[in-house]
């Protein structure tokens, strides 16, 4: 097949993802600066006033900074949970390697709406954990682990740790056996090992785990919403309410938008200050 | 950390990732009326009530109808773009791969809003099923391109070179030697944009039109006002429906996930 008619190969995607997604990408950038419209998606005029809500309530700044703190833990503790199960996992004889494998897969299998379920269950007032620690005398009234933010963290973790450790996986089980075998032969400590040889060697999983985790809490919903209780609200949530339940279509979109644009300023910090190779 | 140390963390790694659905399955199989775990009292009760609940169960065809429709889709659209990026692509390799999986990279509630105004925008609206397949496809397309292109690269060109040198024609070529050597990548990916289309909820919310509730939004409508034992049931048949399909693929095909 030649050059010219191979680009037919390519066709249905880039018209895919040029009418579906960059153009609607477009329209959403306008449409925040749209005024609010009677019974239409938007009204004829043009307005700052979207952004202006935004920023002259500390309602919306507050969640939009809890929001992003809740993505930044969930990171950080995705990041430390699943650096030890990465390198255990990606030991070629592992023993019950393809159990542990499945164990590690098996959250992407279930659906995000269950699993939060499932939290729910765990972390409730009258749930397991607390129900158990209460039945072991250790303590008289629930621990707050749901409504708040700490459970949401809870469960973001849980929802998005395969996410972590299957690209730091990948990127420890490209290193080469003999580097760190050749660090340790010149005299290094198994601490200086993992420090200077294999956790620099499987950055660029680190880096893309961290920046997909923290992508995905930012926009989460589900789990914010049932574990939250409708209680602690996050930016997602909010701009879910203002599209179905008060139909400020306008408002939503320079809400998603901001939430967008500081999230991707994170990621690019992140990534400057991690010195990141844009290889995905 | 000693060696010890690292394989008890990992153990407790792993119960922290299989808790919540034990306790799900578990929750199902509750005698009483309310959610319970450990479960007072054993019985299949819940999944009668399941199975008699029209909203669930119209709920689960219609999930299914959209993730076949939109797997198709983007079986098709993904295989051919992998074909393309691996074989012709040269120097455009790395961005064509960013613009094919973007919307993962994407914030999936902003893509949900952007698609719910360019549909008003042209008129479509959301009065039929095609903005949430259109979604659907959006989202499952990754998973399909990753898959397909890591097998595509993983194979030896020399195959398709001494099928060409014998006088096959492209067509015969793909069919006859690509088709097979990419069959692990093309099932994986294909069962992936299943599973995946099967769980999207942000997209299917904002897009679905009145009557089409795909699972997640209809068990997660219930869960906002009901505590009852059912939607345990519901949940766990859908796990152990997928669990089967996986070992059977993975039993039948060998199943290699090219996720990342």
């Amino acid at each position: 097949m030649r050059q010219r008619t191979a680009i037919l190969l390519l066709l249905p995607a880039a018209i895919l993802l040029t009418v579906f997604l960059a153009v609607p990408y477009v329209t959403v950038i306008t449409s925040a600066f749209r005024t609010p419209g009677e019974g239409t998606p938007f009204g004829e005029g043009y307005t700052l006033g979207n952004f202006g809500r935004i920023f002259s309530q500390w309602y919306y700044i507050g969640q939009a900074l809890n929001t992003m703190l809740i993505g930044a833990i969930t990171t950080l503790v995705t990041l430390l949970i699943a650096l030890p199960v990465a390198f255990q996992l990606a030991r070629p004889k592992l023993f019950l390697r393809g159990l542990a494998y499945g164990i590690v897969l098996s959250p992407l299998l279930v659906g995000i709406v269950i699993r939060s379920y499932g939290w729910t269950i765990l972390l409730g007032n009258n749930g397991v954990i607390n129900r158990t620690l209460r039945d072991w005398g250790l303590i008289d009234h629930p621990l707050p682990l749901m409504y708040n933010t700490l459970g949401i963290i809870i469960a973001l973790t849980h929802v998005f740790l395969p996410f972590m450790i299957l690209p730091i996986m990948s990127a420890v089980q490209g290193i080469d056996p003999s580097v760190p075998a050749a660090a340790r032969s010149l005299g290094a400590k198994r601490f200086t090992v993992i420090r200077r040889v294999l956790l620099p060697l499987a950055m660029p999983g680190i880096q893309s785990g961290c920046i997909l985790v923290f992508v995905l809490s930012l926009s989460s919903y589900v789990t914010p919403a049932l574990i939250g209780g409708f209680r602690v609200k996050t930016t997602a949530v909010t701009v879910v309410d203002a599209m179905l339940d008060t139909f400020q279509w306008p408002f939503g979109a320079a809400l998603a938008l901001t939430l967008a644009v500081v999230g991707g300023g994170t990621v690019l910090i992140f990534a400057r200050l991690t010195r990141i190779k844009w290889k995905t | 950390m000693s060696r010890w140390t690292l394989n008890i963390f990992c153990l407790l790694v792993y119960i922290f990732l299989m808790a919540p659905i034990i306790v799900v399955i578990g929750a199902s199989l509750n005698a009483g009326a309310f959610l319970t775990f450990p479960p007072q009292g054993l019985s299949l009760r819940w999944y009668v009530t399941f199975f008699h609940n029209d909203v669930f169960l119209r709920a689960i065809g219609t999930s299914l109808w959209v993730a076949a429709i939109a797997t198709f889709f983007s079986v098709i659209i993904g295989t051919m773009a992998a074909l393309y990026y691996v074989h012709f692509a040269g120097k455009r390799k790395e961005w064509l791969r960013v613009a094919l999986i973007s919307p993962l990279l994407l914030p999936e509630i902003l893509t949900a809003v952007a698609l719910l105004f360019f549909l008003y925008g042209v008129g479509i609206g959301t009065k039929t099923m095609f903005g949430m397949l259109v979604g659907h496809v959006l989202m499952t397309l990754p998973f399909v391109f990753m898959n397909v292109s890591a097998s595509l690269e993983s194979y030896d060109t020399d195959w398709t070179m001494a099928a060409r040198s014998l006088g096959a024609k492209p067509w015969v070529r793909f069919r006859r030697i690509v088709l097979p050597l990419i069959k692990p990548g093309l099932i994986g990916g294909t069962l992936f944009s299943f599973v995946i289309s099967f769980d999207i909820y942000t997209i299917s919310l904002l897009l679905k039109s009145i009557g089409t509730a795909t699972l997640p939004i209809q068990l997660f409508d219930y869960l906002k006002t009901n505590y009852t034992p059912e939607a345990a049931a519901v949940s766990s048949v859908s796990i152990l429906a997928t669990l089967a399909v996986v070992i059977f693929v993975e039993k039948v095909v060998g199943l290699k996930v090219h996720k990342f």
